[in-house]
């Protein structure tokens, strides 16, 4: 079956191995059907030599996280991200992967409407511990809330989805961060309801693009700044998703908060630091994706007593997007790894730039918190 | 709604193995093991037929992920029972085609026997599962003081049953020795699935030095199942500079002089500079890319020791012509230049898709003039070279660098390979530096060693093997081996691979 690959993208990889050890799936299996040198050649198979479409290659692709661990290890730069986000479109096109009814699932993400609607079903059944715990919500899902409002145009805030249904007061800290760095904050809310990083990591290409293309249109001028890491780095890749000049444009003007603010954290008052020893966990699209997972560090170190690296080289949490309700069995190992990671680090509190990663995380017992909610309780308390 | 339940019980499916039901071999093995270690299907089988080398046979057969000692002994006497053929495996990174299976073998993957089962720092001893990766076992060490001290490029993600099968060595082989030197005790289950015990921790182990036989076999004697290695206090203090030179020559002299004056370096190391622009391009470590050729340096002990060391290898490089001198100013740099000199052969696609690495060993003072000879074979070839080697073990790995796609390329780029190793030998080389023989040198076997010497070794083979079924048609060449080389060729290929 032709999957659409670019044949010299798929040739740049010479299968050396390099990447398999920052493979999270290949880490808990040991298993090449489970590493990226085994998913390229299976596209490879598939590709150029007709192999069948098997339950066992859709797997293969289908357990991938998608945190692209393997691209900043691999030498000659294979684009392992763009080669799994294609397979996967041309594999749901097909009718291989992603089902209907896990198509319909993420419909809402668009929709503000139906999501709140739907968050608020999710609250009520949540709290009467009617819903699975492998879902992974937050034990408070917010039943009703408030927008953000805006506080000046110098920098947009994306709000985003369901970041924005389960997790406001994440922007609400981040706004009151920005604020004291001397900017006025407009969120974004409804204007650009959602970023399409899950749709496009589950195949639905037509469905990520007209979302970027939405956000494109609604977003004018001012910087575009997102504290969640998976939107921001799908949003940096608008440029190269719809091959536009705008786009490209659109996607320079997006920044992580940390990134933007590392630029400014001298604008920001002097406080006495939290006394806390802080783990950075880096989430993976902050680090193998955007690369600025360095910036988090310098905007938390003015604000904590101390900060730890964690050991495992970035490796991924398990979280994924949807993956961890998708492959909880696999998203559980890899948990566990990234567990005992930040137990040998021994920290009083893990700050996760990423709404996925911190659920995933909490559901383990690993008090995590967003990088931005540490620096607004050091400088309001 | 029939899509919903199709696609729910296609997940209830999942990892669920269907393929090979029925054969007797494959239920066999899903009795002994969980079920879910056993794969027979399709993409997996596909996948298990490749290493890292650019060579492939067979296909493989069931494959086996065992967790313990216990379950590779079940999978060695199923084989046997069923008389079926096995490979060990680690993570497919052997260079040399080791772990290809020929004919349908069954594959014993160890990539899960991947526990540190003790660390005794009093007698600097660790005892270690087979599937343990090399960078991980030094990263445990390290907060002790300590690191293992074979170090190949592959290191972040080779095992140490792999560098125990090829006796692996590293740039900081050069002061330390390869694995054979850092291995005291072995732990290996025979074909008939017995468990052997080679070696010992004394520091002199009575009889023969069967450890040492098993050390480099790549594979042909059984499988390791536990390693006891030697652990390295770390060195106080390493000192890492970078000399460029206008000419590979220069460097290689370099080399050869400092290695004259007495001075034995941590590791010496040369890329050329087609090499270094690959590399530099990856890592941004500051490699000057418009160097003939770059020489990675390292010394380590005592603070004054690698001082006065250091200044002299420098004082060397500029008698032969060095353009620049540099030292790593801190652990930063020196681990990003020691990144780009470890990920090289990796780098290569960026020029193009395909390599085939060689890896021979000659003697250092005919490095200059087998590099000269190397450049003229690929050039009567039309093909690239790219030279990136451990210098100071005269141990070379020319790089022919191509893209399959293009017609009749992959006999140009044998037919170059096997001048270039018939260059080395002439030139007073032996056959492998550190790759292993595999299936890629098995011809020149018979250049380099007498019919007296195979036949001895493939008596002491069997002497473990009796029915050749471990890792067949390895190694030793076809008029020699026990095994039918050509009957595992012609094994039909069943899946689609
Ligand atoms: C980028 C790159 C750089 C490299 N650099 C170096 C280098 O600097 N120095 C060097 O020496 N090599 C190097 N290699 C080659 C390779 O990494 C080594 O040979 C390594 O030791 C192989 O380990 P593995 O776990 O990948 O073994 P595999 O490739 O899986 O197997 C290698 C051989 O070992 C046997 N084997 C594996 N496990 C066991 C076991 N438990 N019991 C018995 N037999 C077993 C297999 O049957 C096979 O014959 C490099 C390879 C690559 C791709
Ligand atoms: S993706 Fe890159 S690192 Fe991984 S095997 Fe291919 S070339 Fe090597
Ligand atoms: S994206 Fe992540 S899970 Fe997927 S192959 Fe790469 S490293 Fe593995």
């Amino acid at each position: 079956m032709d999957l659409k690959l670019d044949a010299d993208d798929l040739n740049t990889c010479v299968q050396c191995g390099l990447c398999l050890p920052h493979c999270p799936t290949f880490r808990v299996t040991g298993d090449e059907t489970m590493s990226p040198r085994g998913r390229i050649q299976l596209m490879r198979e598939v590709q150029d030599n007709d192999a069948p479409v098997t339950s066992e290659v859709v797997d293969a692709f289908a357990t991938c996280v998608q945190c692209r661990g393997c691209e900043p290890a691999c030498p000659s730069n294979v684009p392992f991200g763009h080669l799994m986000e294609q397979t996967r479109e041309t594999l749901v096109d097909n009718g291989h992967m992603t089902p209907k009814w896990q198509q319909l699932a993420l419909k809402p993400l668009a929709h503000p409407k139906l999501l709140k609607a739907g968050t608020a079903a999710l609250a009520v059944a949540n709290k009467s511990g009617l819903l699975p715990k492998r879902l992974g919500l937050p034990d408070e899902l917010p039943v009703r809330q408030k927008p953000l409002v805006a506080s000046g145009d110098d920098v947009w805030l994306f709000t985003g989805c369901v970041m924005d249904a389960w997790q406001r007061e994440v922007h609400a800290a981040t706004k009151r961060v920005l604020e004291a760095a001397g900017f006025g904050v407009q969120p974004t809310n409804d204007l650009a309801p959602c970023c399409g990083a899950l749709q496009s990591h589950a195949g639905m290409g037509n469905d990520a693009r007209n979302l970027a293309a939405k956000a494109i249109s609604a977003l004018a001028d001012a910087p575009v700044l997102v504290n969640s890491a998976g939107c921001g780095a799908a949003m940096k890749d608008y440029g190269h998703m719809l091959g536009t000049d705008s786009a490209a444009a659109f996607s320079k003007r997006v920044f992580d908060i940390s990134e933007f603010l590392a630029e400014h954290v001298d604008s920001l008052p002097a406080v006495e630091p939290l006394d806390l020893r802080v783990a950075v966990q880096d989430p993976c699209h902050l680090r193998h994706v955007q690369r600025v997972h360095t910036a988090t560090r310098t905007v938390l170190e003015p604000f904590v007593r101390e900060l730890v690296e964690l050991d495992d080289d970035g490796l991924c949490c398990g979280a994924g997007g949807a993956y961890s309700v998708l492959q909880p069995e696999l998203a559980g190992q890899i948990r566990d790894r990234k567990v005992g990671a930040i137990e040998r680090a021994t920290p009083d509190v893990v700050a996760s730039a990423n709404p996925g990663c911190s659920m995933h995380l909490a559901q383990a017992g690993v008090e995590t918190v967003h990088p931005m909610t540490l620096v607004d309780r050091a400088l309001n308390g | 709604m029939a899509g919903f339940l199709s696609s729910v019980r296609r997940r209830l499916n999942l990892n669920q193995p269907t393929a090979g039901d029925g054969d007797p071999v494959v239920e066999a093995l899903r009795a002994a093991l969980d079920p879910s270690r056993v794969r027979y299907d399709g993409a997996e089988r596909t996948l298990l037929s490749h290493d890292a080398s650019i060579f492939d046979g067979g296909v493989a057969g069931p494959v086996c992920y065992p967790l313990t000692t216990a379950e590779v002994q079940s999978v060695m006497r199923i084989a046997e029972k069923h008389t079926r053929n096995i490979v060990p495996r680690g993570a497919g990174t052997g260079l040399a085609g080791g772990a290809i299976p020929l004919g349908a073998p069954i594959v014993v993957a160890v990539t899960r026997m991947n526990n540190i089962i003790e660390v005794d720092v009093d007698n600097r001893i660790a005892w270690v599962e087979p599937g343990v990766v090399n960078l991980d076992l030094t990263r445990h060490l390290m907060p002790l003081g300590f690191h293992f001290a074979p170090d190949p490029s592959s290191q972040q993600v080779c095992t140490i049953g792999g560098n125990v099968a090829n006796n692996s060595g590293g740039p900081h082989c050069l002061a330390y020795g390869v694995t054979n030197a850092h291995v005291l005790a072995i732990e290996v289950v025979l074909p008939s699935g017995e468990v052997a015990m080679l070696g010992g921790l004394d520091a002199e182990p009575a009889g023969l030095d069967l450890r040492g036989v098993f050390i480099g076999s790549e594979g042909t004697l059984g499988i390791a199942t536990k390693v006891a290695v030697r652990i390295t206090p770390n060195a106080p203090a390493v000192k890492t500079m970078l000399l460029s030179f206008d000419t590979v020559r220069n460097a290689a002299h370099t080399v050869s002089a400092i290695i004259a004056a007495g001075i034995v370096p941590a590791a010496l190391e040369v890329m050329d500079q087609r090499i270094t622009q690959a590399v530099e391009t990856y890592v941004g470590a500051g490699y000057p890319t418009d160097a003939g050729a770059v020489l990675l340096a390292e010394v380590d002990g005592l603070a004054e020791s690698i001082e006065i060391d250091a200044n002299r290898i420098a004082e060397i490089g500029r008698e032969q012509g060095a353009i620049e001198v540099r030292f790593a100013a801190d652990e930063t740099e020196r681990a990003l230049l020691w990144k780009g000199r470890k990920t090289a052969f990796g780098a290569v696609a960026q020029i193009a898709p395909d390599y085939y690495l060689h890896d021979t060993v000659v003697p250092r003072s005919r490095l200059a003039d087998v590099l000269d000879e190397v450049s003229a074979i690929a050039e009567r070839h039309d093909l690239i070279v790219m030279n990136v080697f451990h210098a100071g073990d005269g141990n070379l790995h020319p790089l022919l660098v191509f893209d399959k796609r293009e017609p009749g390329v992959i006999e140009r780029v044998h037919a170059a390979g096997d001048e270039i190793l018939t260059a080395s030998l002439n030139a007073g080389g032996v056959l492998s530096g550190e790759h292993g023989v595999g299936v890629e040198k098995q011809k020149f076997m018979d250049l380099f060693f007498t019919d007296d010497d195979l036949a001895h070794q493939n008596r002491l083979r069997q002497a473990f093997d009796p029915g050749c079924r471990t890792n067949p048609g390895k190694v030793i060449p076809s008029g020699h081996s026990c095994a039918d080389i050509a009957a595992l060729k012609r094994v039909p290929r069943e899946v689609w691979a």
